[in-house]
């Protein structure tokens, strides 16, 4: 008897219907017109409010949406989308009622339509956060991050991220606290809407509604476009996450509701691996910016004083008679990694930005408090006053994500 | 009208609270289901008059948990 069930379940799969190929198609278009627009957006600098942003950032976004934010917020909001689509499938239902007379045919579900509300409620959702998006960098706009207060927000971020981590693993129910229940009077209000909506109605409605309840991820990116401290690109960042969040979102929420919870609760444990690591990578992040030694880079940097790369082969004693050192920044970090200079007198270190468009541009010396935007082609001197022979100085990127050191001999 | 907790060992995100509480307009004579991801737990408020408590306890089931009663 289970074999015959599952059988048949199986044997309805594997169809996809045109709608999903269509849907596929358009987010495919999205997703190069974003790659083709993002870089325009670095260029032209969507720095004029305080904050570095550039494509770099736009395609981390993208990809985290792709990789762990589709998954993510799936494991939230799939609720909301299964209860649209519970919806446009019982209209179906009451609109041609099954007709056949053998059993096989009434369990037939009303799949060409399953689709369409998936994709209402995508794009409801990509509208609502790119606003949400716009609305943080806004907010961001009026509030100064100095690379301090920016660590504490990364560390306060990966701390939110491990928990939620360990609570998607079930590692202990204190964990459990790390997940954020909407208030009832919200869920109440969203369940009855999807309840009594019009077909097109509900699912826009309830993708608008996925707001109130962001997941993890997306709580993180909504930090990062408060760190943007700019309306416009806030919006980006949270337009190209959410554009990545889509096709998973899109694919999985399609299967799931022919598969059910039991994916869900597979995609948890995948989803907890993912972000685990992320919260992870952001609590290095937040050490870098701090200057911490204890960084993985700045850890390896010292274990293994060759890790700087073929970068720190490069001449980088003093580059002049007159004691200064030069460090070229580029879109993909800082050259050489690390960085020798005379102990017991003051240096004068050159930044060198030629077309540099990612937030290396965004230099930080968490030692010395220290921290520019750079211009995206020029140079930027920078007075070191005198350190001890054996300092080291940790420089970074305004994300952590870029680092090097200065050591003084 | 009487008010029951029961334990959910099976919920596993805060949304699972959501499908659990989704019962109260699925089922007539339940006048509230608090549900919460974080005790684990579920208390429901009904008439016993209207729906008895194997109802709610199959309506549990059909969402794909297990209620084991605690008061």
């Amino acid at each position: 008897m289970a074999t015959k069930k599952s059988q048949t379940h199986r044997s309805q799969s594997p169809q996809v219907d045109p709608v999903v190929l269509a849907a596929l198609g358009v987010l495919l278009v999205a997703v190069a017109a974003l790659m083709l627009v993002s870089p325009s957006l670095g260029q032209q600098g969507v720095t004029a409010a305080g904050g570095a942003f550039s494509m770099g950032q736009l395609m981390v976004a993208f990809v985290t949406g792709l990789t762990t934010g589709g998954l993510s917020c799936l494991a939230v909001q799939g609720g909301l989308l299964a209860s649209s689509l519970a919806h446009q499938i019982e209209q179906d239902y009451l609109q041609n009622p099954p007709q056949g007379k053998k059993a096989k045919d009434k369990v037939q579900p009303q799949r060409p339509n399953a689709a369409l509300p998936i994709l209402l409620f995508l794009s409801s959702k990509l509208v609502m956060y790119t606003l949400l998006g716009a609305l943080f960098g806004w907010a961001g706009s009026f509030l100064t991050f100095s690379p301090v207060t920016r660590a504490v927000l990364m560390i306060a971020i990966a701390v939110f991220m491990l928990g939620n981590g360990l609570r998607m693993l079930d590692v202990h129910p204190i964990f459990r606290y790390f997940a954020i229940e909407p208030p009832k009077f919200i869920t109440r209000y969203i369940r009855r809407t999807a309840k009594n909506g019009t077909e097109l109605f509900t699912p826009l409605f309830l993708g608008a509604l996925t707001v109130f309840i962001p997941c993890g991820v997306t709580q993180a990116i909504l930090a990062t476009a408060l760190g943007t401290g700019s309306a416009l690109a806030g919006a980006a960042l949270l337009f190209a996450f959410t554009l990545g969040t889509s096709p998973v979102f899109f694919i999985v929420a399609y299967l799931t509701t022919e598969l059910g919870a039991r994916l869900e609760k597979f995609f948890m444990r995948f989803v907890a691996a993912v972000v685990l690591v992320l919260g992870l990578v952001t609590l290095n992040g937040a050490l870098n910016l701090l200057g911490s030694p204890l960084s993985f880079e700045n850890l390896t940097r010292s274990l293994i004083p060759s890790s700087g790369g073929a970068s720190a082969q490069a001449p980088s004693a003093p580059s002049s008679s007159t004691g200064g050192i030069t460090l070229e920044v580029r879109s993909n970090g800082y050259f050489p990694q690390t960085l020798k200079a005379p102990a017991g007198q003051a240096v004068t270190l050159s930044l060198v930005t030629n077309q540099t468009y990612s937030c290396a541009r965004d230099f930080v010396i968490p030692d010395l408090n220290y921290y520019q935007l750079l211009p995206d082609t020029g140079t930027v001197s920078v007075d070191i006053p005198a350190q001890p022979a054996g300092t080291t100085l940790f420089f970074t990127c305004s994300m952590g994500m870029y680092t090097g050191q200065i050591v003084f001999e | 009208m009487i008010k029951k907790v029961y334990s959910i060992p099976d919920m596993h995100c805060a949304n699972c609270s959501m499908r659990l509480e989704s019962i109260e307009d699925d089922l007539p004579g339940i006048r509230e289901i608090n549900a919460s991801y974080h005790k684990q737990q579920m208390a429901v408020e009904f008439d016993e008059t209207q729906v008895s408590e194997e109802q709610i306890l199959s309506a549990v089931k059909k969402k794909g948990y297990q209620a084991l009663p605690i008061s």
